[in-house]
């Protein structure tokens, strides 16, 4: 068969060297592929989902065995996903399997992005393909979003309206984008089949384009390595990709398939049923949405009430949480490698990777925003914690609105000094293994001896 | 559970053959175990104990069955702990209190009766908002928390209804839609979560938890302990 | 070799559960039972694959050069390629400048279909659908009379024909006419103790479904904004900043709640216009 393949196309020299090509040995460089995984885990499930699915807000009556809502008028898309879940062999697990898939993947990406921000992996010559995973991360926050809108339940419902209200708060062009977008005034029909065709045809669509430009680049430029011996800028030191990284990766993507799998079938996700269909004049509490978007109704929850009008216009007290922080957030995130550039004056090319502790500025920096963004997805679940610990759900906000400001600075400013004494420090992790170390010598230069 | 019909049943008659007998035992322990909050004449006192003329028999039934009075603390929530009167005792102290004014009498309930799809969405239109799509209770603010219906009787969950206990809004249902909305809760208590494992049952933020401390972290550590790094395999 | 037996046990293993899996499906499928199979068939994929990777396979170190990515290199030549070719673009200035105006005219053109996509917002953020003595009804289309809101009870209302609007639905509360305090202008708007306020929450349009009896405050629960009901439902907590519109109620001739007017103000989240 490969001798077929290979004599009709004639790869067998592109081949070879494929089969040769380096992959740096080492865990961290599988975080990505676990996104990879789950990605294609994703869609593999959600087309099983899809067979089923009605994106339809026409009223049925439920007749399903779920005895609560036997006799119930319910949106039609609603209804599939109940048949899905309790009438289709295989389809809750196959249900659950995609959902806890969809945390997974969004929550392997955003580490993959930390182990990349905080090696130093961004830097020149792969800018390029930095932008091309953040659009990535965007693409998955939209997915998770509208595919969590897709079964038409209460809880999804409060969550669409929050959406709709965050639109409608952006200054003059806020109630004509909100009407755009959702067909009107909240709540519309129109909504489940738009969301629909992002959740099942564009978005994805444009994941796939953009992994393949991921991949492709990352494929061109070689992979980055950590610093260790006969390791250079120059190099790439590492397994071949046949047979050892092939049969690597085959694990891990069976890996991360059978964990999704143990917790598709043992551990419930979005119980939809108890939900209960869409109804635009009830709420149940909590009400929160899928965790990676629980930071911005933190964010929404700790704001103050204020509302400034200035210049006559009304600047609603969501917009700043809601539009314009994550917009910030998120163009700083997508700048950062122009943004070091200009700050450390370096535009050498890098292949060999940071410890965090060799860049204390930029990992206080990486600890801070992780911390900004903990507090503010804890402040999301504040009822939930204030209930957990017996304390107010008021003095919680109070105390989230405190830690917004003193912990992200207080953490970097630790995670900066931490750094500063490892660094100082002689022993390195990367060095570990090198076989030569450095010495200070009586000229107050430096030589390399052979580690002891 | 005999025994303690039986006991009831001898209450009952006792109360309705001498029912001065009763109302003045009622008073005498009222006067030992509520008085001191609630005043001598069940007026209330300002800070300590609102007044129960016309609380009716079916706030001081939910409120002494279900062990959240006596309170220590009156300023804390009260919350369900065993009740520390006996059936005689709280039947005396209920119609004492239901003879301080009129107020809701205890209501007849009977869940085999309700419809489970109506139960269901009188629930979500009324309940959830405090006690969860699920009835695993909420946090409302001010200090006060929706309970948990999972361990909630029919009778004290219509008595509540009827009665608004702390927070509670009282809610005119019929009889029916009380019997509704009581087999529905019977039916989350009995019936098994068709997910599987429901890790708490309050939606998004417990499966953010798992998500992230059990799949993601759970197969990081695999490969940390499978995979590690060339050198460290060497070793 | 003990490893080697590991990763035959492994594939062994998957290989079994693979065939319990489809068992299981054949006999009718059980959520839990397919999950635990499904993992075990491909976890034992996976740790096979995982150790026969890195403990069978004895791979040594490979080296690999990277090719050096000066500037203008590879990059240089398709540039010289384009710039040679363009020439004979770049020099006619007004045949690219109107080919480009050509280009962005169509792509504006092509992007006015998307305001299809919804109605102009209008004068609808504005108005609901309460008028002057229509009545007030619940869920079910019942009308409704004072007394048979409970006190310190809640219900949900509607205009009469309208259950179940989004934007017009509404709290209806009672509580002692002489607790109130609300605006004076407002002083005939709860007969009997009757209040009836917006149900959307005027921060992010959440339901206002929660309301504490005994604090006579109504709670939202998607971001706790919380508003006391006998002043108006002027917002004392959280992020809200306007109050509940209020519902002008009155008690028509047969004793039924009826709307004097529509709300106070515009319902929902505040947008720039929005009148405070």
């Amino acid at each position: 068969m490969i001798r077929y393949v290979e004599s009709r196309l004639g790869l067998d020299s592109w081949g070879r060297r494929a089969l040769r090509k380096v992959f740096p040995d080492h865990w961290s460089f599988l975080i990505g592929e676990i996104a990879l995984f789950c990605f294609i885990i994703l869609v593999a499930t959600g087309t099983f989902l899809t067979l089923f699915y009605r994106p339809d807000a026409a009223v049925v009556t439920y007749e399903g065995p779920y005895e609560p809502l036997r006799g119930q008028e319910v949106s039609a898309a609603f209804d599939s996903v109940m048949r899905l879940s309790f009438e289709v062999r295989a389809g809750l697990v196959m249900r659950q399997i995609h959902h806890w898939a969809a945390l997974v993947f969004v929550a392997s990406t955003v580490v993959h992005m930390c182990r990349v921000f905080f090696t130093g992996a961004f830097r020149r010559p792969r800018e390029l393909n930095w932008i091309v995973g953040f659009t990535m991360l965007m693409l998955a926050l939209g997915l998770g979003f509208t595919g969590y809108s897709l079964p038409d339940d209460l809880l999804s419902g409060t969550g669409l309206r929050i959406g709709y209200s965050a639109l409608i708060s952006i200054p003059f062009a806020g109630p004509y984008i909100a009407s755009l977008a959702f067909g009107g005034e909240f709540p519309t029909e129109n909504v489940i089949s738009r969301l629909f065709v992002l959740h099942v045809m564009l978005l994805p669509g444009l994941t796939i384009a953009l992994l393949g430009a991921h991949l492709a680049i990352l494929w061109r430029q070689k992979h980055t390595q950590y610093r260790g011996p006969g390791r250079s800028e120059s190099n790439v030191v590492g397994k071949g990709l046949w047979p050892y990284q092939a049969l690597l990766s085959l694990g891990v993507m069976a890996l991360t398939a059978a964990v999704l799998a143990l917790m598709g079938g043992l551990v419930q996700i979005n119980p939809i049923w108890l939900y209960g269909p869409f109804d635009a004049t009830t709420v149940s509490a909590p009400s929160q949405p899928d965790w990676y978007m629980g930071w911005l109704d933190g964010a929404t929850r700790l704001f103050p009430p204020w509302e400034p009008t200035v210049f006559g216009v009304t600047i609603p007290s969501m917009f700043l949480p809601a539009v314009l922080l994550p917009g910030l957030f998120f163009t700083v995130v997508a700048l950062w490698p122009f943004i070091e550039r200009r700050l450390t004056n370096d535009a050498a090319e890098h292949h060999l990777l940071d410890s965090p502790r060799d860049e204390p500025g930029r990992t206080a920096l990486g600890v801070a925003g992780l911390l900004f963004f903990t507090v503010l997805t804890l402040a999301g679940g504040n009822d939930l914690i204030a209930l957990t610990l017996d304390i107010q759900v008021e003095s919680m906000t109070r105390f989230f609105r405190l830690a917004m400001f003193v912990v992200p600075p207080v953490g970097g400013a630790l995670a900066y000094r931490i750094c500063r004494q490892l660094r100082d420090s002689r022993e390195h992790p990367l060095g570990r293994g090198s076989g030569v170390v450095l010495r200070r010598t009586e000229q107050g230069g430096f030589e390399e001896v052979p580690r002891s | 559970m005999l025994l303690r019909s039986l006991l009831a049943a001898v209450v009952t008659t006792i109360a309705l053959a001498a029912p001065s007998l009763a109302q003045q035992s009622g008073r005498e322990l009222y006067e030992r175990r509520c008085a001191s909050c609630h005043g001598p004449d069940g007026a209330g006192r300002e800070g300590l104990g609102p007044s129960l003329t016309g609380a009716g028999a079916a706030a001081a039934d939910y409120q002494l069955r279900t062990g959240r009075m006596p309170l220590q603390n009156p300023q804390a929530q009260a919350v369900r702990k065993p009740s520390v009167f006996s059936e005689e005792e709280t039947r005396l102290l209920v119609s004492f209190v239901a003879s301080l004014g009129e107020g809701p009498p205890i209501p007849s309930v009977d869940p085999g009766a309700g419809d489970l799809s109506s139960g269901q969405s009188l629930f979500i239109a009324n309940c959830a908002a405090c006690h969860g799509a699920g009835g695993n209770g909420g946090a409302v603010g001010n200090n006060a928390a929706a309970p948990s219906l999972y361990a909630s009787e029919p009778q004290t969950m219509a008595e509540a209804m009827v009665s608004g206990p702390g927070q509670m809004p009282v809610f005119g249902f019929s009889e029916q839609e009380r019997n509704d909305i009581i087999a529905f809760i019977s039916y989350l208590q009995t019936s098994e979560a068709p997910g599987g494992i429901d890790i708490g049952g309050t939606g998004p933020v417990p499966e953010g938890f798992v998500g992230w401390f059990f799949g993601l972290t759970g197969l990081v550590m695999v490969l940390v302990l499978l995979v590690g790094t060339g050198s460290s395999r060497a070793r | 070799m003990k490893a080697e037996r590991v990763v035959r046990g492994c594939f062994a293993l998957s290989l079994a559960a693979s065939v319990g899996l489809s068992l299981v499906y054949l006999a009718g499928g059980s959520r839990a039972w397919e999950g635990v199979l499904l993992a075990a068939a491909l976890g034992g994929i996976a740790v096979g694959f995982i150790l026969w990777a890195t403990r069978l396979i004895d791979a040594p170190d490979n080296v690999e050069e990277r090719r050096e990515q000066k500037p203008g290199e590879g990059l240089g030549l398709i540039s010289e390629v384009l710039e040679q070719s363009v020439t004979g673009v770049s020099r006619r200035k007004v045949l690219a400048g109107l080919a480009s105006g050509a280009a962005a005219s169509l792509g504006a053109a092509l992007a006015i279909p998307s305001l299809s996509l919804g109605p102009q917002p209008g004068r609808s953020l504005f108005r609901t659908l309460w008028v002057p003595g229509i009545p007030a009804v619940d869920s079910e289309g019942g009308r409704v009379r004072p007394e048979d809101v409970p006190l310190s009870g809640i219900i949900t209302v509607f205009p009469q024909g309208s259950e179940g609007a989004g934007d017009s639905q509404a709290v209806l509360l009672r509580v002692a006419p002489d607790l109130l305090s609300l605006p004076e202008a407002r002083a005939s708007w709860a007969p009997q103790g009757c209040l009836a306020y917006s149900k959307i929450c005027t921060h992010a349009g959440c339901p206002v479904g929660l309301y504490r009896a005994q604090a006579r405050e109504l709670l939202c629960p998607c971001h706790q904004s919380t508003f006391d009901v006998l002043t108006g439902a002027a917002p004392v907590f959280g992020p809200a900043v306007r109050p509940l519109p209020q519902l002008p109620l009155a008690v028509d001739e047969d004793g039924y709640l009826v709307a004097q007017g529509d709300f106070s103000g515009p319902v929902g989240p505040s947008f720039w216009n929005v009148t405070q």
